[in-house]
């Protein structure tokens, strides 16, 4: 049976209206507002503001410098974590307990959480108690304020997409593969190398991109935890929104970090691409 | 298919239902911020003017910022009536057109606002201020018994790393630059000694919310700072060690204020709760629940509220450094761009 096309298009019209409404226009106002002057005549002023300014891609370092080592940490613990889950755990209901205790941040707002980890984090917080208890260090170790402190509270915020996409991609591989390579007299280590790995490499890669994403454009979380000590880019877009009220500089940073952003999402996306054919 | 269709046709209908107008033309679109503040608003204006007029009051939650920019988008036909924002965007919206005149005539109470309070302009009056709250030296009272006298204390040895000031994110940043200029006798328009002296400072960390200054000072990650004075008695109230203290210099205030829209769709009503909001007991009731200073004449507090007062025990508004807000506004850009160089990194 082929649905009536005036249906699926009556279907279809409700999602596009919505997206159209709440997602392209006010894009579109953004990237309107870049590109005009306060009189409403076309410029660029606000991009070579931005492009020929070494102050700007100092913070367009950082920022992508934390997100980078964020997405690399995120991997790096999450796919033990994911494995542990799909490939170790074999009694179910504590799968599902350990897979609800890594869902369930998510469903708090990453304000709370933030605020939690600057308690935490603080001079006189549980993680430097815990360090002098333990007489690892005499004074209290700045961790708010630092690069530290920022990739903590991201790492913790972001993981549980890294072992959700790495999770379902193992739990998908067929085992027998492996099965075959170790009759073919292959040992683990060069299975898991040249078998497992790279048919988990698509999700991974998936997780990554996601992780990499929400870390550029995190605001509450280096906001928090940076103490205002360290900026990264969407906290000079937030400032030109909330307190200088200049809209087209605004915009016009917000839409050089989403270019930026997309592009090294591309250029990651073929890696995965590649990965994928390989396997 | 046909349960398809209703489906499609319900999904319509209910966005339909959520785009048009929610709410019976008859009540007040009041624009407030939120928490707190907005609760104090109802129980100290809104709900004595619906008691008084039978005319329900609906409130739009937004910051200052974003009333602002609610204002200037509807500025053809808008729903909002009246609103409240912050000295600072008070002028911008002014600036963009967006008020209209406030008079004796529609609003008979203004005329018992404290002169400094009623904002006019060539154009009349376009904003009437409803309270004044201070950003005053807050310390931890177990770490810092004796309370501080001086803002320059701040730069103290024995402080280092535990010091906190607002970041040009929060709506006092820029506002704070002035009052440092000030108290230091700065040469006029020159801010260089400013950010050279603030570069010396070892903080925990400069806010860029009222809620992050409040945590720090509860988690004794900042044991001295700049706070305002709601968020510092609020912490108080809770028992925290938090004392708060006008220091010799003074400290920088500003006030909500309440606006009257530009062809708002009910005027006479609107007219009418700016009026329910310049009466004592209005004035009263939000200095008791929001420690604002009073801008009615005559308003007395109970001894317990007017120490939490933002110009302090026995202070008045005569004690508070009131900026000149359209000088802020025309340097805000280039002070946030310094700041971001010279500090924030």
């Amino acid at each position: 049976m082929t649905a009536p096309r005036t249906t699926l298009a009556l279907l279809l019209f409700a999602p596009l209206a919505f997206f159209a409404a709440f997602f392209l226009a006010p894009m579109a106002v953004v990237a309107l507002s870049s590109l005009t002057t306060d009189e409403g005549g076309p410029t660029f002023a606000h991009y070579a503001r931005i492009l020929f300014d070494q102050y700007h891609w100092d913070v367009l370092w950082v920022t992508f410098r934390i997100a980078l080592a964020t997405t690399a940490l995120c991997l790096l613990i999450g796919f033990p974590l994911a494995w542990y889950l799909v490939r170790i755990v074999r009694w179910r209901s504590w799968r599902r307990a350990c897979v609800i205790l890594i869902v369930v941040p998510l469903f708090t707002s990453n304000i709370v959480r933030s605020f939690g980890w600057m308690v935490l984090l603080g001079r006189t917080g549980l993680v430097n108690q815990g360090l002098m208890g333990m007489g690892l260090t005499e004074r209290p170790i700045r961790f708010l304020g630092t690069e530290t402190g920022i990739l903590i509270g991201m790492v913790y915020i972001l993981m549980p997409f890294v072992v959700l996409s790495v999770g379902n991609a193992l739990a998908k591989i067929d085992t027998a593969l492996e099965d075959a390579s170790a009759d073919l007299g292959v040992g683990p280590a060069r299975t898991f190398w040249f078998v497992t790995l790279p048919l988990c490499l698509p999700g991974a890669v998936s997780g990554a991109i996601m992780v990499f994403a929400l870390a550029v454009s995190a605001y509450v979380t280096p906001a928090l935890l940076s103490g205002g000590q360290i900026t990264v880019f969407s906290m000079l877009i937030f400032q030109q929104y909330s307190s200088v009220f200049d809209f087209h500089y605004g915009g016009a940073l917000s839409v050089t970090l989403l270019v930026l952003t997309l592009i090294l999402v591309t250029l990651a996306g073929r890696i995965g691409e590649r990965g994928r054919r390989a396997a | 298919m046909a349960r398809l269709s209703g489906l499609v046709t319900a999904s319509a209908l209910a966005l339909a239902a959520a785009i048009a107008p929610a709410s019976a033309q008859e009540a007040l679109h009041v624009a407030w911020y939120g928490g707190n503040w907005g609760d104090a608003f109802k129980a100290c204006v809104a709900d004595p003017f619906t008691k008084a007029t039978g005319v329900a009051v609906v409130p739009e939650v937004g910051t200052s910022t974003v009333t602002l920019a609610k204002l200037q988008q509807q500025k053809d036909a808008p729903t909002i009536d009246v609103a409240w924002m912050d000295g600072g965007v008070s002028e911008l919206a002014e600036a963009a057109g967006v008020l209209a005149p406030i008079t004796e005539k529609g609003v008979p109470n203004l005329k018992d606002a404290l002169p400094q309070a009623v904002y006019t302009n060539a154009n009349g009056t376009y904003a009437v201020g409803t309270g004044y709250y201070s950003l005053g030296l807050t310390y931890n009272t177990k770490e810092i018994p004796q309370a501080p006298t001086s803002w320059n204390d701040l730069w103290k040895p024995e402080y280092a790393d535990a010091v906190t000031i607002p970041s040009p994110a929060n709506s006092s940043g820029v506002p704070f630059l002035f009052f440092l200029h000030k108290i230091w006798n700065a040469p006029a328009g020159d801010f260089a000694p400013v950010f050279a002296k603030i570069k010396e400072l070892k903080p925990a960390l400069f806010f860029d919310s009222s809620g992050a200054a409040s945590n720090a000072f509860q988690s004794s990650e900042a044991i001295i700072g700049a706070h305002f004075n709601v968020g510092a008695f609020d912490l108080i109230a809770k028992g925290l060690p938090i004392g708060f203290t006008v220091p010799k210099e003074g400290v920088w205030a500003t006030d909500a204020r309440l606006h009257l829209v530009k062809n708002a769709p009910r005027p006479e009503m609107a007219q009418k709760f700016i009026d329910t909001a310049l009466t004592p007991a209005a004035s009263q009731c939000l200095a008791e629940k929001l420690f604002l200073g009073p801008s009615v004449k005559g308003v007395t507090v109970s001894p317990e509220t007017a120490a939490k007062l933002p110009w302090g025990a026995k202070g008045s508004v005569e004690n508070l450094y009131l900026l000149n807000w359209t000088e802020v506004n025309a340097k805000r850009a280039e002070l946030v761009d310094t700041w971001n160089r010279e500090i924030a990194r």
